[in-house]
């Protein structure tokens, strides 16, 4: 990727501060030091973590749907080929999740090569369905070889106590640092790529194929390249998901549900920008903790899901283009 | 074949379902022409064009660009080998601004040496679309839309610009300036044209030559002159029988 910035700033202000960077940067900081505020062993800490793993899943997803306009229903497949994958070597090779998940990644990209040589030929919603249906695919053969997945049950981890080369622990301050370093380098990512050749292709080809082809970008190279690279994201957070839950099962990985939760960080917070599905996770996961403890009170379930669909239509009818909207793309 | 010979269209025809939107159609484009297509609606100029870019497959003939037969070639490689081509009706990428709409077209074409960033802004001086450069599309009027559009076209080695109906829905003033546009990238950037027009007049003062396509066949190519008083034109314009040009 090469630096292609054009902003009017470019080459100017080089040695002055950036201030658009103040907002994100004070962000990292005050999670840096939320542990020792609210204690290394909080119940906190652990609802942080459930978020940076929901907010990674959405930065993934919107590298290749947000960006690159392809709107994908299966990325429950790289997550749980990423969260199977891991677990299951660990289980019965022992080999350690460090590559583990690397080689979880990779069979994801190989998925995602082969996803999308089969329907990025289609367009629009048809890639969709194409994508649900790979899924779905996906989520039967997990509940139907019982032997390597569990079946229904789902898998656990084997669980061997405090252990970095197996990448466990008790406590869930380990676990903190690793999702927030994932966030952090996601969203970097993405805002590098937004100001890249490649991240300018996957933006063309989703304002207008024809035009994209005909101003020089290779079409289905670019969805291509999109795809596989949103799917190793996707894998890698399915594995330190597992790790930090010790458990899978097929519909928390391939299931429908998970399919269109990893799409409303983004959609809520602003497709295609760096910090939308930033802030469109933590408002779900805030949003989900306060729901969780009404269901609790009241024994009405589902609650969370509601509330969701609220925001979602909230937003789709007032900020359609989500809450940091186009123009603020590199924010 | 001859060396100056930009572009050859060679016995192409185009298919849809039972329509024959392009029947054996022929012509040939020299460095540094200008050469205007004609043709009532629907006669299949916009069609000569997705086949020439490479939009959509001929169902028979090839299409010869710079000398090399491209008839299977990607539309993107067909831009960076130097062809670029307007939409009849503008398509940008509407979530970026003008000069990102620009300097896209300006990277999928710049070689490791190329200043792509400089040419970018000439570009965009030369279109007077510089105090636009951060504004996004939908935010303009349809004559910046237009230039836009030919400015992503003509950075990154334009060799060959095919322009459709570049001057439909302009005002007077608007067109003219257009046209001085374009005018200018033949003469001072050596860039060969082909452009579609329903502006009769207009067009015979910018091009030296004139095809005009009825009902998918070619049925006149020739000095403006003389394809206005060839009798298969006349007829082609009904309505204007005495003389389709004036
Ligand atoms: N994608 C398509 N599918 C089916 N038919 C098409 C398609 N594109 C064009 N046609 C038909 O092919 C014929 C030629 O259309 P084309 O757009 O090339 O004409 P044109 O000369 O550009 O006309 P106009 O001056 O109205 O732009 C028309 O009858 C049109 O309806
Ligand atoms: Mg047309």
């Amino acid at each position: 990727m090469s630096d292609t910035a054009m902003s009017p700033a470019n080459g100017v202000a080089t040695s002055r501060i950036n201030w658009r960077l103040i907002v994100p940067v004070a962000v990292i900081a005050l999670m840096v030091l939320l542990p020792f505020v609210v204690g290394t062993q909080s119940y906190l800490l652990g609802i942080a973590v459930r978020a940076m793993l929901f907010i990674a899943l959405g930065q993934a997803w919107n590298v290749v749907a947000g960006i690159g306009g392809q709107l994908s229903l299966g990325h429950g497949v790289f997550f749980g080929v990423g969260a199977y994958g891991t677990a299951i070597l660990f289980n019965s090779l022992g080999l350690t999740p460090w590559v583990g998940g690397v080689l979880g990644a990779v069979a994801s990209i190989a998925v995602a090569g082969l996803m999308g040589a089969a329907t990025f030929r289609l367009r629009g919603v048809y890639f969709a369905l194409a994508t649900v249906a790979i899924s779905l695919c996906l989520e039967k053969l997990a509940r139907h070889f019982i032997g390597i997945t569990g079946g229904d049950a789902g898998l656990a981890v084997r669980f061997i106590g405090d252990s970095l080369s197996a990448a466990q622990s008790r406590s869930p301050l380990p676990f903190f640092f690793a999702s927030l370093v994932m966030v952090v380098a996601y969203y970097v990512l993405t805002r590098r790529l937004l100001r890249s050749n490649f991240g300018y292709q996957l933006q063309a080809v989703r304002d207008d194929e024809e035009a994209a082809a005909a101003s020089g970008v290779p079409v289905f190279r670019t969805k291509m390249w999109g795809l596989i690279l949103s799917a190793g994201m996707t894998a890698l957070t399915g594995a330190l998901y597992v790790q930090f839950y010790l458990a899978i099962d097929p519909g928390a990985a391939f299931g429908l549900g998970q399919a269109i939760q990893i799409q409303l960080p983004s959609l809520i917070g602003g497709l295609g920008t760096a910090g939308g599905p930033v802030i469109g996770g933590a408002i779900m996961i805030l949003v989900s903790e306060v729901t969780n403890w009404l269901s609790a009170r009241t024994a009405i379930h589902g609650l969370d899901i509601l509330a969701y669909g609220a925001i979602l239509l909230i937003v789709v009818m007032f900020v359609p283009g989500g809450l940091l909207g186009r123009t603020r793309r590199g924010a | 074949m001859a060396q100056d010979e930009v572009l050859r269209v060679e016995g192409v025809s185009k298919v849809f379902g039972g329509l024959k939107a392009l029947s054996n159609v022929s012509m040939s484009v020299k460095r540094g022409e200008v050469v205007g297509l004609i043709g009532p609606n629907g006669a299949g100029k916009s069609t000569l064009f997705e086949v020439i870019s490479g939009n959509m497959r001929a169902t028979a003939g090839r299409i010869v660009l710079f000398g090399d037969d491209v008839s299977t070639v990607s539309p993107d490689r067909r831009r960076r080998a130097g062809m670029s081509r307007t939409f009849q009706k503008v398509r940008l990428f509407e979530s970026l601004t003008t000069q990102e709409n620009i300097a896209i077209a300006a990277m999928q074409c710049a070689r490791s040496n190329d200043d792509w960033r400089g040419e970018v802004q000439s570009v965009m001086e030369r279109l007077k679309l510089t105090r636009l450069a951060q504004s996004y599309p939908a935010e303009l009027t349809l004559a910046d839309r237009k230039k836009i559009e030919i400015g992503r076209a003509i950075v990154g080695r334009c060799r060959l610009l095919l322009l459709d109906e570049a001057l439909s829905g302009l005002t007077m003033d608007e067109a003219d300036e257009l046209v001085g546009v374009v005018l200018s990238l033949n003469t001072e950037l050596g860039v060969t044209i082909v452009v579609v027009e329903h502006v009769l007049p207009v067009l015979v003062s910018m091009a030296q030559r004139l095809v005009v396509l009825n009902f998918g066949e070619v049925i006149a190519d020739g000095a403006p002159r003389e394809v206005a008083s060839n009798e298969k034109v006349m007829t082609a314009y009904l309505g204007s029988k005495r003389g389709a040009f004036s």
